[in-house]
């Protein structure tokens, strides 16, 4: 999860991500690939996604390709975490790496204070299909998100997918741009596309509606039931208060934390900018 | 009887239960008022002043003494007793006791007499009593100090009797918890012995000052049992102090000799520690605290390391600095770097174990960074000790072995400098990549292509696929029946000496590991995604004993995120990234290929001998000890024939097959590398008999030998124990038919070969012009390796790809280490060296073979072995078995035994036998090995040899049975190991690209 304490994350206060969301640190989230099974939980274990790897020559290795899948997935998952898109976070869901959970928070121009949740559905033969598509709970007024179904278009920006090239968090980067920078041309959502055009004060209060509709249904449930999806829930001191607190603390302590759990550090002498061992002045080393 | 009787009182820990009630008419202080104690104290110093006052009277008779003796102790236990007042000042009786001067009247006496041992000790323990008991601080008090320092001085000017060592040892020790508890009172202790002002403190005009309290500790540092543990515990306490005061810690570096005596002392505690470790067993290859726990001499040697390493911990940085020079210069140097040259085999492994296990052991880093410059950039003859250590690595027995565990304890350092040195500063010119390739290096493998190619080159008789019928009885498997090492036969499984079990095999043991619940079912497995191994249904039923290696992976995935993970956060205080930018490619020139550092005096006639300069001044190499400013010349090409010996490779069929066998002979008497060769064991694939040997040189040889076992340079003692093994090697070539020692079938030529063949000369013994075959051993066989201006990526990259090549051959426990050596290295994330070893994407200059390339050729062999090899698939059966039977006796007999030192914990893992009960010995007394050696050479002449010279023809049949049981038994073991690397790869290839962006983050100062 990309829920970098360092960020500032002025929504906080009125309302806090809850579930998995609040209770990971930032640091074991990535490690989600093979996730411990909540109790009174049953994986529903989809139809195995053969995905067979196109690498997949032979039958041994072949059975490999479900671990190719889910580490691709994984490293994709990381990059998201280094590329560190403000106000944007996501979250593989616990019932299939190909499905991720995720929202935004849009902090200025037109849709701000928007609260958008959304889900990322991707193809099962990655990285060698389609696009994924990244679709919002609730249709957004905007002239690129279906007003049914609330899919982005995001096939617009990547015709085609290019393994190596294109990447999941460019997806999200582009998710996050479409609310700041309005394109019109061919429309998903033809109304909001001429009225931006055409009217944009109407197309401003729309906008205004639409942002507040999604907050007030911020509390709902989660579209999609499953452990790992995003929930919010209103502040509760008793709960939040702590947990905020503790958000604020995170980085010196989780760096404690990982140096117990590491406690392994490595050994260098070598001066920055050098390439001979032993190049530091020898009283630098910590006694 | 008497004296004895009150010393036993005084003792602190005797006067625990009662009072002592002897005096006469002495009410129990306890109970008494502090006036009336005080009277009853004044009342005693004044029968004591009686005795004390005349003058000239001398030391007073023994009754005198006897009474001296009683009152003392009254008065010490009044003393003791009393408390200060309330306001802190001292009680009445101290006051007395101060302003009579009562302590320096009454040592004066003492002194004035013949001042004895008795007397001494009853000083002594006087002042230990004091301080254990006394209820008010004493020492701050001149009058208690200034008599205190006198006594200390009378006994640094006369050496300790032995039984008065321990009780000023104890009272020194005493002294120093005191001193720590108030430690504005340690530089009262500077004492001018003689001075006008008596203990006036440290005063620099006249001379330095002699802390007491220390010095006399000094000499305890090294004793054994609980007078040594006492000093060093004491010591280490007034190093603690030295911390926050300059001046403590410029009288120790400049004003004692306690650096140099420390470090000296490890010197001469080295040097009593056995020379070589006899271990039954073929897999030994590391000392486990079990192992040398037992031996004394090693846990005496280990007790001072820590004691060193204690002290740089807790010492000032001046301190510090000058003990971690010593152990370099004092002990490194010259001890050390001597020892792992030693000319024999049995040495080498010794010292190398030893270094390896001292390495581990050193917790704090400025004492590790001496003994990593040492091994990193310290020169011996000409070249680092580090490259004499990788050349090691070539070799074909237990050697090599113990350099594995070696480098494995080093990488698992995590070390910038090392790694530096080992391969990074061959991959930072990136010259080993096409040019295009460059930016390639820090790209991450997303989706798993190298992962991929890894597994694709599990061989297609390892796949789960190709199993043996399930009719196919395997007792059709008889690899080692009757021949082989007993350790194949799997109904031995519980009697076998049990391996120090690396990764791969671990991952035979995971079943039975402790997280129980995560067996391969319960694998909490990603939902969504089928696990490879969830469906057992389609197994024969026969293989389901070693199905769970076919279902392993998503362990060593596990295993390779958490060693990737451990990596990347370890080498965060690295002071670059190694991605191919920084450092830039131009920091380091490229380096030419034949960057081996060998100087012609490594053959013996170089103009300086190494033995005589060992003792001058550390020699180290430049940082760029491979660059090409390097001015070592580069050795002649070689006239005669190259490839033939150097390597080892066959040679049958050749001419000149006579001269062949004398050659052998003469490698079996001087160089250790015929030594390795010769154990049959060890490698299998024995030699055709060469054609026309004729082995009458024997007696001659074993006459030299015997002519030469008492003086045996450097003082090494030609123990009977190497020597007899001398023998049996020998026998044994004979018994294969011979031909020479069976030959190890060693790896293509390569310059890394090359080079350990150079170690090897180096160690013989210098040869005799007038030998030719000794020339042909002493003149240095270039030609091979690629020439300098190829690209290089290092001795230790070459020498690793070379025994990987060369794996079918290898025995198990030398593919287990090497591999997992191989594993460590491709968990470290610098870009340079994971796009080298893991990224199948790369396209690397045609020079530079690759890791895939390497595992290639032996998947090639594998398959073209098993295709040979009727019985493969039960005999692959038949070894999964073994192996997984003997992984789960390791973890269930020792779950925790391993009393880890520090980091490198994970990979010491227990096994049973200790060392110390298997022996070790050395043998110094040239006339034991003489008589040993006649009498072994009786048995020889008379014995096996004479017959199988007799019959060669008889036994050769046996020996080529032995040795092609040995070779399918190495063979098999090989197809699991690698089958099992491969997956590990894969999986740390896989895990490279997941790893988080956070480990990666420099820490934050």
């Amino acid at each position: 999860m990309s829920t970098s304490s360092a960020r500032k994350r002025p929504e906080a206060e009125e309302k806090t991500l809850t579930g998995e969301l609040r209770t990971s640190p930032p640091r074991t989230s990535t490690k989600k690939q093979l996730p411990s099974i909540p109790k009174n939980t049953v994986p529903v274990t989809k139809p195995a996604s053969p995905a067979p790897s196109s690498q997949s020559t032979n039958g041994t290795h072949a059975s490999y390709g479900p671990f190719y899948l889910e580490y691709s997935l994984l490293a994709e998952f990381t990059l998201v975490v280094k590329q560190k898109l403000p106000g944007v976070y996501v979250q593989p869901s616990y019932r299939s790496a190909l499905m991720w959970f995720g929202v935004i928070f849009i902090r200025h121009g037109l849709y701000q204070d928007g609260v958008f949740k959304f889900t990322v559905y991707i193809p099962d033969n990655y990285p060698d299909g389609d696009c994924p598509r990244l679709v919002f709970d609730l249709p957004v007024f905007h002239p690129l998100v279906d007003p049914l179904s609330g899919e982005l278009d995001v096939k617009r920006a990547f015709a085609k997918w290019r393994r190596n090239h294109n990447h999941i968090w460019q997806v999200l980067m582009y998710a996050r741009r479409v609310f700041y920078k309005i394109d019109t041309t061919s429309p998903l959502n033809p109304e909001a596309a001429v009225l931006y055009e055409k009217d944009i004060q109407l197309f401003k209060s729309k906008v205004v509606d639409s942002v507040k509709l999604c907050s007030s249904h911020l509390f709902d449930q989660p579209k999609i039931e499953d452990p790992y999806a995003i929930t919010f829930s209103p502040w509760n001191p008793a709960i939040h208060d702590e947990a905020r607190e503790k958000m604020l603390t995170q980085k010196k302590k989780s760096e404690d934390q990982h140096c117990k759990s590491m406690h392994v550090s490595g050994l260098s002498w070598v001066k920055p900018g050098s390439v001979q061992p032993f190049s530091k002045e020898e009283k630098t080393m910590p006694t | 009887m008497d004296r004895m009787s009150w010393l036993s009182k005084l003792n602190p820990r005797a006067t625990a239960g009662h009072r002592p009630s002897r005096g006469p008419g002495l009410q129990s202080p306890v109970a008494a008022d502090p006036e009336t104690c005080l009277m009853v104290f004044k009342n005693h110093w004044a029968q004591v002043l009686r005795i004390l006052e005349p003058r000239g009277a001398g030391p007073g008779s023994a009754d005198d003494q006897s009474a001296v003796r009683n009152h003392t102790h009254q008065l010490l236990q009044l003393l003791a007793e009393e408390r200060a007042r309330a306001g802190g000042a001292p009680g009445p009786i101290l006051d007395f006791v101060l302003a009579e001067d009562l302590l320096e009247r009454l040592l004066r006496w003492h002194v004035a007499g013949d001042f004895g041992e008795e007397r001494r000790a009853e000083q002594l323990k006087l002042y230990e009593v004091l301080l254990g008991q006394a209820r008010q601080p004493l020492l701050r008090h001149a009058p208690v100090l200034r008599p205190l320092l006198r006594l200390l001085g009378l006994c640094a000017a006369a050496p300790a009797a032995p039984a008065l060592q321990a009780s000023l040892v104890l009272l020194l020790s005493q002294l120093c918890v005191c001193v720590a508890r108030e430690p504005g009172l340690l530089e009262r202790f500077f004492y001018r012995p003689p001075g006008p002002g008596p203990g006036s403190g440290a005063d620099s005009s006249s001379g330095p000052a002699d802390l007491l309290l220390f010095s006399l500790l000094v000499p305890f540092v090294h004793h054994e049992g609980v007078t040594g543990q006492q000093a060093r515990d004491a010591l280490l306490l007034i190093m603690a102090m030295s911390a926050g005061n300059c001046t403590v810690a410029s009288y120790i570096t400049d004003h004692s000799y306690f650096c140099p005596v420390l470090a000296t002392g490890l010197s001469a505690l080295y040097s009593s520690l056995p020379r070589k470790i006899e271990v039954r067993g073929d897999d030994w290859h590391f000392l486990r605290r079990e192992d040398w726990a037992g031996v004394a001499s090693l846990a005496l040697f280990m007790n001072s390391l820590e004691f060193c390493s204690a002290v740089i911990q807790v010492a000032h940085p001046l301190v510090q600095q000058q003990l971690v020079d010593y152990v370099h210069n004092g002990f490194l140097v010259p001890v050390m770097g001597p020892a792992l040259h030693k000319t024999s085999v049995e040495e080498m492994i010794a010292s190398t174990a030893y270094l390896e296990l001292f390495v581990r052991s050193v917790a704090e880093p400025a004492l590790l960074r001496a003994f990593l410059r040492f091994i990193l950039l310290h020169r011996h003859d000409g070249a680092t000790i580090l490259d004499t250590l990788v050349a090691r690595l070539g070799t074909n027995s237990r050697l090599c072995m113990v350099s594995l565990s070696l480098f494995r304890t080093l990488l698992s350092l995590n070390c910038e400098d090392v790694m530096l040195q080992l391969v990074l500063r061959y991959l930072i010119p990136c010259s080993h990549v096409m040019l295009s390739q460059r930016r390639a290096v820090k790209d991450l493998d997303l989706y798993g292509r190298s992962a991929a190619k890894f597994l694709s080159l599990i061989p297609r008789c390892c796949h789960p696929e190709s199993l043996p019928p399930p009719d196919r009885d395997e007792e059709h498997a008889t690899w080692a029946k009757g021949h082989g090492s007993p350790s194949v036969d799997t109904s031995s499984v519980v009697t076998v000496p049990k391996p120090a079990t690396p990764s791969r095999l671990s991952f035979f043991m995971r079943q039975q590991s402790a997280s129980g619940a995560e067996g391969l079912g319960a694998v909490p497995r990603s939902p969504g995604l089928a696990s490879p191994a969830s469906s057992p249904g389609h197994r024969p039923p026969r293989w389901e004993e070693v199905a769970e290696l076919d279902g392993n992976y998503l362990e060593y995935l596990r295993d390779a995120r958490l060693s990737v993970d451990r990596c990347a956060w370890a080498c965060r205080v690295w002071s670059a990234p190694y991605d191919g930018e920084r450092p830039g490619p131009d920091s380091l020139a490229p380096t030419p290929a034949p960057a081996l550092p060998i100087s012609p005096d490594h053959f013996g006639h170089g103009p300086p001998t190494p033995r005589t300069k060992k003792r001058g001044l550390p020699e180290e190499a430049g940082g760029s000890s491979a660059g090409p400013g390097d001015s070592r010349p580069l050795p002649a090409p070689d006239a005669q024939d190259p490839g033939a010996l150097v390597n080892g490779a066959p040679e049958s069929g050749r001419p000149g097959g006579g001269a062949e066998g004398a050659v052998t002979v003469k490698k079996v008497r001087r160089c250790p590398q015929a030594e390795r060769e010769a154990l049959p064991t060890e490698n299998g694939a024995p030699q055709p008999p060469a054609p026309g040997w004729e082995g009458p040189s024997v007696d001659s040889l074993l006459d030299e030998l015997l002519a030469r076992a008492p003086a045996e340079p450097n003082g090494a003692g030609l123990s009977i124990e190497s020597f007899s093994e001398e023998l049996q090697e020998l026998e044994a070539a004979m018994r294969n038919g011979g031909g020479g020692p069976p030959r190890a079938q060693l790896p293509p030529p390569h310059a890394e070969e090359d080079e350990a063949e150079d170690e090897d000369e180096a160690f013989a013994a210098p040869p005799r012009p007038a030998d030719p075959l000794a020339q042909v051993l002493a003149s240095p066989p270039r030609a091979l390796g690629p020439p300098p201006s190829q690209p290089f990526t290092g001795p230790f990259v070459a020498v690793l790809f070379s025994k990987l090549e060369n794996m079918l051959h290898n025995s198990l426990y030398v593919n287990v280490l090497l591999t997992g050596l191989v594993a460590q290295l491709a968990c470290y994330p610098q870009p340079l060296l994971r796009s080298f070893l893991l990224n199948a994407n790369m396209v690397f200059q045609p020079s530079v073979k690759s890791l895939l390339q390497v595992l290639g050729s032996v998947k090639n062999k594998i398959e073209s072995f098993a295709a040979s090899q009727d019985d493969f698939p039960a005999l692959l059966l038949k070894a999964k078995k073994y192996l997984i039977a003997r992984g789960k006796l390791d973890w269930g007999d020792t779950p925790n035994a391993a009393p880890a030192l520090r980091r490198s914990d994970t990979l010491v893992k227990s096994r049973k036998p200790s060392l110390g009960e298997l022996l070790l010995r050395h043998t110094q007394s040239p006339t034991r090995a003489r008589a040993a050696a006649q009498l072994a050479l009786q048995q020889v002449r008379e014995g096996p040899v004479l017959q199988a010279l007799a019959g060669a023809g008889l036994f050769r049949g046996a020996a080529e049975k032995q040795g092609e049981a040995l070779r399918v038994k190495n063979a098999v073991y090989c197809a699991v190991v690698f089958t099992e690397f491969l997956k590990e790869l894969a999986a740390i290839a896989q895990a490279h690209a997941v790893t988080s962006p956070f480990l990666l983050e420099p820490p934050e100062e």
